[in-house]
């Protein structure tokens, strides 16, 4: 638990109004679209304004495509996610607080103790109470300061604005509320509902990203989708009274609007996933799952924990199941299992890892304190606490199967000349003071440069599950953040904070502070770095190279091409044209017919990747490298006796080539009719030539954070 | 039964059995070791049913093959529709290696087939006797001591991780050079020329541990072959007692042979033929027959192989000449007769059908065998213990290998002596990347790529020893090269020459 959940979900159920209105009034909509383009002059940078109103657009835009309304006002909750989560500076509530939170939940759900509800549930859900509004305003006067001023330090404002909302939509106003609360427990139900209307909304986003990073995921759940608005709508409408009745029907058709979520384990189309995820309870209760609707596979949920508890009871522990293509693969975290159920031949040794990953995710939202809702409450749902982050956990499956992080434990840095990476660091350790912990500027999941604490570092896996996290949050591309994180690798039981931003589309700022108040001395230090950064052009590098990419091996040769001195004139466009040359020499790769490979510089925890090039352009052909990639490294890794030094293997599809040694790891895929003699030979020149380059290709010497 | 021993347990259960409440107990066929309580066995195949009911869901045509836990492992093999195998087997912490799945699931399918082989299938037995009580006194008879035969003090000996250059269920030939293939093949001809009673329908000649032909289909032979040299071949037949008379038999069959209370309309109702009413008149105790009992194989004076494990007939004068089942090629019933002159052991099937009702036809058989191939057998032997190169004969120095032929189920491999001085981080590894690839090989199979699955790997180990392995089609090659400071492209070479001598170039590149 995020503190700031709460509110993100609040705002995203005003969200989810507008969008249920929309398909039924278009008028609400433009409605809502004036206001907020008033409110945008008025706030210029008021993040969230120019959302929602590019939400708005977006429905009137696309009114045929019911997807595309959804996925934008997912978008836009996102985005409210992300003002909400900085909103919530958490005053008085640290972590244990939340836990409290949920334990008070916990109660109220589990036991059907409704009088907590009540109690609660008087003040939010009331719409159009505006004046309840006022009176968390009042309570907080600071919080609600922090949400508006971040945006644009005009209070009234925003609250205007807010308030503009509420008429036109009343239920928006519980959003609101709820971002003002302070009371624990208030805001926990609070929470409750929003994560009812964020479960709806989510659901669309990983598969209409608008980023097209979630392109692959391309189903969409049409049906699911025409129906959304009205589902949403309906669900408040539960939320409203059903608070008072029971959590039963909070969770009643919670994440109607997932991909697939019309399908469930008796549909055909289900069980034809290549990959499934789950996480339940220890006492059974779904918690995630890849595809379906959670509640609809509670019986499923069921059966994994009978297969799982059976087992237990012989005083034993289920590892994997294995059937022919099939593998299930179990992981106990304390009260949590994770399970997957794949078709894909990957190595035991990945699917465990990515459960793992997918555990880590779980913490870095809510942190270890969750197993704490279990011991006091076996039958605790989590779900609700989850509401609105279906997307991070779908966005990193998805990562399981791109990102090379995901099995090498390592990060990649954005390629950059090793002066303008120095300068990077400069303004991120200027920033220094002793409640800062981690400063990191990242262009999606590449890092440019990171800083920490003395004696603090940052584990690579922690930076792939917080770069998946803020890349998978629309809502963070465009405001400022402040959002409560955990980084399972550093503590897993404590909640940090991290500022977020993007300084552009393809920049991102990340500032980690143990200090729950310090968003406003963050937001300072943000523009101290991204001054520097503007005044030595170093933004400017960055930019360039992210639009050249990354190394392509048709570039490589015998080590001549340095990559600061000559950088290829190739930008984003150009890269296209490229391909066309590169077109005509199809098939051809590299040198040796070299078409891909991989550097991890082992004591640095960082590697290199060559771009995707003409022979692997297919998304087929990447996935299909990249699992024989992800196998090879598991068998050299596997290994009983320590790891192998050497691996060659030839089938129909490639030559790989696989070399580890105690300074780094390569790993090469050839033409399937490559010689070994030449791959090798091109190997050799390779490593020599990134280690000739490590400057420019690898962050070093940043290992021991000073400052 | 304070401390039952559970690191291995073996189970066989029909799920089409037992369906009602209360009933469970009937679906179990056969449990290892049988003194396991009820809830025990009741216990795990609850979870393999449940399990298989689970995986059905997303792999409805390859229900489970194995589950792990922490503590065991459990291999899956379903023999039959509806009938599954159950090995489970206690990881060990020191080795915390298992051997691999497939070679796991390669002992449950040779168990099989070699029952299969005496008895028939488990299905036609449980159609025969529905009550399913001569399938458990079938199993009960053979499967203890077929479990006995692979485990090594209390461990399965194939968990030892020697195994990953030897292959389950496969063949080793004997080089032959071509005149004494052809005089193999004159003899069998002439063995296989007798009409009659007497008549042969199948030879299996082997020398030693080796075979040097047969007329089986492969997959009857592979069984046969398994059979014969677990107990028939020389170092397999019972030393104890040379020159024993049938009197001897007998005393001791009275003594040691199982008598379960299968009668023998239940057998022969399996088997075919007679009616129950004239099987009554003799025996009411009956013998299942226990074939790998172990030293219940006696060389005659005449060269012939005794057993007493199929009984004794009624007058208590002669024992039983056993019978097997051929799967493959007519599921028909033979008898089984063995010859033998020093090395050489001759098999010999006769069809059950031609005989008379209650003939043997194995005496006239004998008659023949000895009045008019004798000499051909011995001088056959002579020619083949000259020829034969000594129980190195397989090994090629500097290498360390197996090669398998799936096709004809033909395996060649390095001798066992050699095998052992490679190190165990060596074995380990290519246990290692064997397991990989049978799992890649499995996939490749279901997508039913028309293509010939096509590999080739080569890893250098932690210890500088390179394992490579090359497969084209069915067939497949492994080897394992200690020659610390070959490089990748040494190796390469190094394995194509030895694809080119010993393997036909099966695996050359181009």
């Amino acid at each position: 638990m995020r503190e700031s959940d709460p509110s993100d979900k609040e705002l995203n159920s005003e969200n989810n109004d507008l969008q249920t209105e929309n398909p039924g009034s278009q008028d609400v909509s433009f409605a809502y679209q004036q206001t907020f383009d008033a409110k945008q002059a008025d706030d210029g940078p008021c993040s969230l304004p120019s959302h929602l109103s590019e939400k708005e657009l977006d429905n009137n835009g696309s009114s045929t495509c019911d997807n595309g309304v959804n996925i934008e006002s997912a978008d836009a909750q996102r985005e409210a996610t992300g003002l909400t989560t900085f909103e919530f500076p958490v005053p008085e509530e640290g972590p244990q607080t939340y836990v409290k939170k949920v334990k008070s939940e916990l109660e109220g759900a589990s036991d059907g103790n409704q009088t907590e509800y009540n109690s609660d549930g008087i003040e939010e859900p009331d719409p159009g109470d505006t004046n309840a509004n006022a009176e968390h305003r009042e309570c907080s006067p600071r919080v609600a300061n922090a949400q508006f001023n971040s945006q644009d330090k005009s209070d009234p404002k925003g609250n205007e604005i807010l308030e503009q909302r509420d008429t036109v939509v009343n239920r928006s106003l519980t959003a609101f509320s709820s971002t003002c609360n302070i009371e624990p427990v208030e805001s926990s139900i609070i929470r409750v509902q929003s994560a009812v209307e964020n479960g709806n909304m989510e659901g669309h986003r990983p598969y209409a990203d608008s980023e097209g990073k979630i392109a692959s995921l391309s189903a969409v759940d049409g049906v699911a989708a025409s129906s959304n608005g009205r589902e949403s709508f309906e669900e408040i409408e539960v939320v409203d009274s059903g608070l008072v009745k029971n959590g039963g029907l909070l969770k009643r058709d919670l994440f109607l609007e997932k991909q697939h979520q019309s399908e469930d384990d008796s549909s055909e189309s289900w069980r034809k996933h290549k990959k499934h995820f789950f996480i339940l309870s220890h006492a059974g209760k779904p918690i995630y799952s890849r595809y379906g609707d959670e509640h609809k596979l509670a019986g499923f949920a069921a059966t994994l924990q009978a297969i799982m508890s059976f087992v237990e009871n012989g005083g034993d522990r289920i590892n994997y199941v294995r059937s022919g293509d099939h593998q299930v693969v179990f992981l106990v975290k304390g009260p949590v299992y994770l399970v997957s159920i794949s078709s894909t031949n990957e190595p035991l040794r990945v699917l465990r890892r990515q459960l793992d990953l997918l555990h880590g995710q779980l913490l870095l939202i809510l942190t270890r304190s969750l197993e704490k809702c279990f011991v006091k409450n076996a039958n605790f749902d989590l779900r609700p606490l989850l509401g609105g982050t279906e997307n991070v956990f779908s966005s990193l499956i998805h990562s399981f199967s791109w990102n090379f992080a995901s099995f090498l434990s390592s990060y990649t840095c954005l390629p950059l000349s090793h002066t303008a990476r120095q300068a990077a660091g400069a303004a991120l350790q200027d920033i220094a003071d002793k409640n800062l912990l981690f400063a990191l500027l990242l262009s999606d999941s590449k890092v440019i440069s990171l800083v920490g604490a003395q004696k603090a570092s940052l584990h690579p896996d922690d930076i792939f599950l917080l770069s998946n996290f803020v890349s998978s949050s629309e809502s963070f591309r465009n405001t400022e953040s402040f959002s409560p994180i955990c980084l399972p690798k550093y503590n897993s039981m404590t909640f940090l904070y991290a500022y977020i931003r993007y300084l552009d589309p393809d920049i991102c700022l990340i500032l980690i502070t143990k200090n729950s108040d310090a968003f406003f001395h963050l937001k300072d230090c943000r523009a101290r770095i991204e001054g520097f950064l503007m005044e030595t052009h170093v933004l400017r590098d960055i930019s360039n190279s992210v639009a050249r990419g990354g190394l392509r091996v048709e570039e490589l040769p015998g080590g001549d091409v340095s990559y600061t001195s000559a950088p290829r004139s190739r930008r984003m466009g150009d890269t296209k044209d490229s391909t066309i040359t590169v077109k005509l020499k199809a098939g051809v790769g590299g040198t040796a017919g070299l078409w891909h490979f991989i550097y991890r510089c082992v004591y640095l925890d960082q590697y290199v990747a060559s771009e995707f090039s003409s022979p692997l352009e297919t998304p087929q052909a990447k996935k299909r490298l990249f699992r024989a990639y992800q196998s090879l490294y598991a068998s050299i890794h596997g290994a009983p006796t320590g790891a192998h030094q050497m691996q060659y293997r030839r089938d129909g599809n490639f030559v790989l080539l696989a070399w580890s040694t105690s300074d780094f790891e390569f790993l090469a895929a050839f033409d399937p009719l490559a010689e070994k003699s030449s791959s090798i030979t091109v190997c050799n020149r390779v490593c020599q030539w990134v280690r000739d380059m490590e400057n420019d290709l690898f962050f070093i010497g940043g290992s021991p954070f000073n400052w | 039964m304070s401390e039952l021993d559970t690191s291995v347990q073996l189970c066989i259960f029909d799920t089409s059995r037992g369906q009602s409440d209360g009933q469970e107990l009937d679906k179990i066929l056969f449990f290892y070791p049988s003194e396991s309580p009820f809830s025990a066995q009741l216990s795990l195949i609850g979870l393999g049913e449940g399990i298989i009911t689970f995986t059905k869901m997303f792999s409805p045509n390859a229900p489970c093959d194995i589950i792990d836990t922490e503590k065991r492992s459990h291999v899956f093999f379903q023999p039959e529709p509806d009938i599954w195998m159950i090995l489970v087997i206690e990881k060990r912490k020191e080795s915390g290696e298992l051997g691999r799945t497939r070679a796991l699931q390669a002992i449950l399918m040779e168990a099989h087939g070699l029952f299969t082989l005496f008895y028939g299938s488990i299905r036609a037995l449980l159609l025969n006797s529905p009550s399913g009580d001569v399938a458990r006194s079938c199993l009960q008879a053979f499967l203890p001591d077929y479990i006995s035969d692979v485990m090594t003090v209390k461990r399965l000996s194939m968990l030892s991780s020697h195994s990953g250059l030897q292959e389950r269920g496969t063949i080793q030939m004997m080089a032959l050079d071509r005149s004494t293939a052809l005089e193999v093949q004159s003899v069998v001809d002439l063995l296989q020329s007798w009409f009659g009673s007497g008549r042969i329908h199948h030879t299996l000649l082997l020398f030693q541990d080796l075979l040097v032909s047969t007329t089986l289909p492969p997959e009857d032979a592979a069984h046969l072959y398994t059979y014969a040299r677990m107990r028939l071949i020389p170092a397999a037949i019972s030393t104890s007692s040379g020159g024993h008379s049938l009197k001897k038999v007998l005393s001791r069959a009275n003594s040691s042979s199982v008598h379960l209370k299968a009668s023998a309309s239940d057998i022969t109702a399996a088997g075919q033929r007679p009616s129950p009413a004239d099987s009554s008149n003799h025996h009411s105790q009956f013998f299942t027959p226990r074939p790998l009992q172990h030293d219940k194989w006696w060389r005659d004076n005449d060269g012939f192989l005794v057993t007493d494990a199929w009984g004794v007939d009624a007058q208590g004068m002669s024992a039983i000449t056993p019978t097997v089942w051929l799967q493959q090629s007519s599921q028909e019933r033979m008898k089984l007769v063995a010859y033998q002159h020093k090395q050489l052991t001759v098999v010999m099937l006769i069809s059950v059908m031609h005989l008379a009702p209650n003939a043997d036809g194995s005496h006239v058989l004998r008659n023949q065998v000895l009045e008019k191939a004798s000499n051909k057998l011995n001088a056959l032997e002579d020619r083949l213990s000259k020829e034969w190169g000594g129980i190195n004969a397989n090994h090629v120095p500097g290498y360390r290998y197996l090669y398998v032929d799936y096709d004809s189920r033909v395996s060649k491999a390095s001798p066992a002596g050699k095998i052992a001085t490679l190190t165990k981080d060596s074995l380990l590894s290519l246990d290692k990347v064997r397991s990989e690839i049978d799992i890649a090989k499995g996939r490749c199979d279901g997508s039913g790529e028309a293509q010939p699955y096509e590999l080739e790997t080569c890893v250098r180990t932690r210890s500088n020893a390179w394992v490579v392995v090359r497969i084209r089609g069915n067939h497949e090659l492994y080897l394992v090269l200690e020659r610390a400071s070959e490089t990748l492209l040494l190796t390469a070479e190094a394995t194509e020459k030895f694809s080119r001598r010993h393997c036909d170039g099966i695996f050359a590149s181009d």
